[in-house]
């Protein structure tokens, strides 16, 4: 079986104590019951700073600045210590502070039920404009926010539930329905705060892990919230709503539930949606569940020790095709706490740990690390639950001598060799097995540790529909590739020399020319490989997908809109080499939009190329003036771009032919069409035109989004320009062109691109006299769907709407297309749509 | 104890008669099991549950404890139990326990 690896995961834990106090359940129950008691009147003084959270020892292992066993180095109990320096930011993942995380809640928000303060949202905005990974498009979500006198009035909406920071009360979230309860305020609550806590530690494993979002083909939240309403109590779908605002555009996603067992449900189902090549890249997350603050709080005070369930956990992994490096999930040592299993502690270590080894014929000796539920000691001890890793340790330590395994003498030496410091917050499904998953990454990787085994349990009882237990557990090994002698035959990623595969089936010059050119690029120290007959395209986009090869050169693809490929030439006599942006495929529909995408799409090539800052000039072609202005102010907006002068005595950063022919400088932008014909001229003028033998072809297709390495040769392009087209395609895989790209346009973004574009495109239109662009009157809520208008209407449709006053967007809903309006507008809208004959 | 269980051996107690019920514990440390023991006992330490000042003085004992451990089928003890009872601090148990009978049981 082709095992699939574990190719990251993100850590990340937001310290928020006034959730606690407002929100956990031990406080919210203690509040209806005993409204006056000491320990409401104590939490107070029992909070930590931020500070103290931040350098709190267990709390900095969660995200990765201090190893297991240098936490077990520190003494227990562990409240009263600090780490010197500790970070917020970890390799992991990080420690958010409360008010960033109200603020992305309300980023997560899409129905405007989370009202914030003004000035607090003015006050907390730059914070998360520095945070290294919200991306711009989040920023663009932010809300204005309310008056102070709105939020705090109220009477005026009696159902929300306030947000409080630091005793300030600085917002609401309000009920998203006046009856239903699965959408009252305090589920609405509980909800934002599992997907926006779900969001930024999907961000640290893309950042981790350092896949491109848009190849994140699945996404499973296996977190303890339900979302629906009172028709779909727990519809979901958790998973997707995360993907949308992490930037997963090419993701979809379902939710797995199993209480605390759920973490490992679906590690293990991720890894069988892979190993089956249903999807290439999976993602696991579980969000934070603010029910669980302050569970233990009680027994915490008690003792005198800060509330030490201050923070939301949550936790992020992600599940690839195997990679030849990170470690392999190994689905034939699976354990599996069945219906029949039974609820003794013996029972269920056995099927967890003793039975899935013995198939594989392993003891519990063979294994080097367990990592069942991580509970973090200094949390359970005083609440009266003990060390529950150790416990677990030594239950798998007993069931070994009875199995006559080990010596009882041994029983306290395997749990000090075979164990692991508990470290997690207990957060119900984060501590369980899933929580040493970072760490098993890198000691695996780093031949520390050769296998580990992950359990997870769950209390299925505390529901009501069974008495049964449950867990699963599931097997890390270090990758079995990794040394194995064909290196060609393991999936592409890290490998020494990238695979490129060449699919020319119809040259004019014969299939022998392109035989010749791989065989010169792999005398030249590049690894090629030919994909022939009938089907080879096909094959050759199989071969892709599958990451058996790393990039392809072909001779047709048809690219999506928004990707147009940069073609790569010496100039004529005087041999410098020229990026052309570009030569094929269609980066825009509206020409000056084309042009700036095209300079982006130049200035990735040519940085995956090595040339660190490449200079660009702009073809002195139809819209070169709009295109040069659009780029200025990208430029002055903080997306740098260095730009080229003509040579010509009068300057000026348009680019005339001779420039073109002295390469003035190193990314020449035109339209595709006139780059095509540029680069046939410059590749096919020594032959007379019937050969290309110059320069590196038509280059890769890129875009924005867009992953799939395929470069373009043409049928009439020769064995050296093939050969130089494998190097080209060689060196952008190298030179990471995916990350590249994807911080380029994140950079463009931030500048304002995306207005730039709109501004152009509303220009283009007004000049082309179609109808005029409608303005979309104030954004308004949209939860009523309209059914019955053609979907080639819709767009129009909508903008029908906004002439008529009423706020409308357009969606796909369950049976077809819908323009979505505010229920209040329903028979206006009915009105107009039926007057203009969009529905009947 | 949680209130549920509380509830549930309030109950039991009063339809059998007290003398006629014996409470098997299975909790994982002595002093657990020392404070489970005296809420069936002597009364809810905490205050919280329907055993709060009720005073029941059943017969409790632990499952780790000998005079358990003679009553139940060797094999299925083996089964069960046997492997909690070498993770367990046997000893430390059998002293809260016995501790606990001998101030407050009344059968």
């Amino acid at each position: 079986m082709n095992n699939s690896v574990l190719k990251g995961a993100g850590y990340v834990l937001v310290h928020v104590p006034g959730m606690v106090t407002h929100h956990g359940t031990t406080q919210t129950t203690e509040r209806i019951v005993n409204p006056d008691s000491d320990y409401l009147k104590q939490l107070p003084e029992h909070m930590r700073s931020y500070e103290d959270c931040v350098a709190y020892p267990p709390n900095q292992t969660y995200i990765g600045n201090l190893s297991i066993e240098d936490l077990g180095e520190v003494p227990e109990p562990w409240y009263d210590k600090k780490i010197e320096g500790a970070d917020r930011f970890g390799p992991f993942g990080e420690i958010m502070p409360e008010d960033e995380f109200v603020l992305l809640m309300q980023i997560c928000d899409a129905f405007d039920l989370v009202h914030l303060d003004k000035s607090f949202v003015q006050q907390v905005r730059p914070k998360l404009e520095a945070h290294p990974l919200i991306t711009e498009t989040m920023l663009s979500l932010i809300k204005e926010g309310h008056d102070e006198a709105d939020i705090l009035d109220q009477e005026s909406h009696k159902a929300a539930l306030p947000i409080y920071i630091d005793g300030r009360m600085v917002g609401y979230v309000k009920q998203a329905h006046d009856l239903d309860v699965n959408l009252s305020a305090h589920v609405i609550f509980e909800n934002l705060a599992s997907k926006a806590s779900s969001v930024v530690t999907v961000l640290h494993l893309l950042n981790n892990s350092g896949i491109d979002p848009a190849a994140v083909e699945y996404v499973i939240d296996c977190s303890e919230e339900a979302c629906g309403d009172m028709n779909q109590r727990g519809g979901g779908n958790f998973a997707k709503a995360t993907a949308e605002i992490a930037g997963l555009s090419g993701a979809t996603g379902s939710d797995t539930r199993g209480f605390c067992a759920a973490p490992a449900h679906a590690v293990v189902e991720a890894s069988a949606l892979v190993t089956s090549g249903a999807f290439k890249n999976v993602v696991v997350v579980g969000g934070g569940s603010t029910a669980k603050l302050g569970m233990n709080g009680k027994d915490h005070i008690k003792k005198g020790l800060p509330l030490l369930e201050d923070c939301l956990g949550c936790f992020a992994a992600l599940i690839s095709e195997n990679d030849g490096a990170s470690p392999e999930i190994n689905l034939d040592i699976l354990g599996r706490h069945t219906v029949g299993t039974g609820s003794s502690p013996q029972a269920v270590i056995e099927s967890l740990v003793t039975r899935p080894l013995a198939s594989a014929g392993l003891t519990i000796t063979d294994v080097d690390k367990y990592s069942p539920e991580m509970q973090n000691p200094d949390i359970t001890k005083p609440a009266g639950a003990g060390d529950v890793p150790e416990a677990n340790y030594k239950m798998i330590a007993a069931l070994g001598v009875k199995l006559g395994q080990i010596e009882r003498s041994d029983l306290p030496q395997f749990v000090k060799d075979h164990g692991l410091k508990g470290f997690a917050p207990t957060q119900g499904h984060i501590p369980s097995g899933v929580p040493y998953l970072g760490f098993a990454r890198e000691s695996l990787m780093e031949g520390r540790t050769k296998n580990a085994m992950i359990i997870g349990k769950g209390s299925l009882f505390l529901g009501r529909m069974t008495n049964q237990f449950d867990g699963i557990s599931f097997f890390l090994q270090a990758n079995t590739k990794k040394d194995a002698a064909d290196v060609a035959a393991a999936p592409a990623v890290i490998r020494d020399v990238p695979v490129i595969g060449v699919s020319v089936p119809d040259s004019e010059l014969g299939e022998e020319a392109v035989r010749a050119a791989v065989e010169q690029a792999n005398r030249s120290g590049y690894r090629a490989t030919l994909i022939e007959g009938a089907h080879c395209l096909e094959q050759m986009d199989e071969w892709i997908q599958s990451g058996k090869i790393d990039a392809a050169v072909a001779a047709h693809y048809a690219f999506p809109i928004g990707v147009s490929t940069v073609g790569r030439i010496q100039t004529p006599a005087l041999g410098k080499e020229l990026f052309i942006a570009t030569t094929t495929g269609t980066s825009a529909t509206d020409r000056a939009e084309a042009l700036v995408r095209n300079a982006i799409a130049g200035i990735v090539a040519a940085k995956s190329c090595g040339i660190e800052n490449p200079s660009v000039g702009i073809a002195n072609i139809e819209g070169g003036r709009q295109c040069e202005r659009m780029l200025n102010a990208l430029s002055e907006n903080g997306y740098p771009i260095r730009f080229a002068g003509s040579a010509r005595s009068d300057g000026g950063l348009l680019m005339r032919g001779n420039d073109l022919l002295q390469a003035t400088a190193d990314v020449m932008v035109m339209d595709s069409l006139t780059g095509n014909l540029m680069m046939k001229v410059l590749s096919a003028f020594t032959t007379g035109g019937g050969v290309e033998t110059i320069g590196y072809g038509y280059g890769p297709g890129i875009g924005e989004g867009y992953s799939k390495k395929i470069l373009i040769v043409s049928r009439a392009s020769g064995t050296p320009v093939i050969a130089n087209a494998i190097a080209y395609a060689s060196q952008i895989v190298e030179g990471n062109l995916s990350g590249i790209a994807r911080s380029e346009y994140e950079k463009a973004h931030k500048a304002g691109l995306s207005g730039l574009i709109e501004a152009a495109r509303q220009k283009d239109r007004a000049s082309d006299g179609e109808r005029p662009a409608v303005a979309a009157p104030p954004k308004e809520v949209c939860t009523e769907e309209i059914h019955g208008v053609e979907v080639m209407d819709l767009e129009e449709a909508v903008e029908v709407l906004w002439a008529a006053g009423v706020y409308a967007e357009s969606g796909m809903g369950c049976t077809g297309p819908v323009v979505m309006i505010n229920e209040a507008r329903s028979e206006q809208a009915h009105a107009v749509l039926r007057e203009k004959g969009y529905i009947s | 104890m949680d209130l549920e269980n509380q509830k549930r051996v309030k109950d039991i107690a009063e339809q059998f008669g007290p003398e006629n019920v014996v409470v098997v514990l299975g909790a994982a440390e002595g002093e657990a099991a020392g404070l489970a023991a005296e809420t069936v006992t002597a009364g809810d330490p905490t205050y919280a549950g329907p055993l709060a000042g009720v005073s029941l003085g059943l017969l409790v004992y632990h499952i780790c404890e000998p005079e358990m451990k003679e009553e139940v089928d060797a094999d299925i003890y083996d089964e069960q139990v046997s492997m909690m009872e070498m993770v367990l601090d046997v000893d430390e148990i059998i002293s809260e326990m016995t501790a606990i009978r001998e101030q407050y049981t009344k059968y």
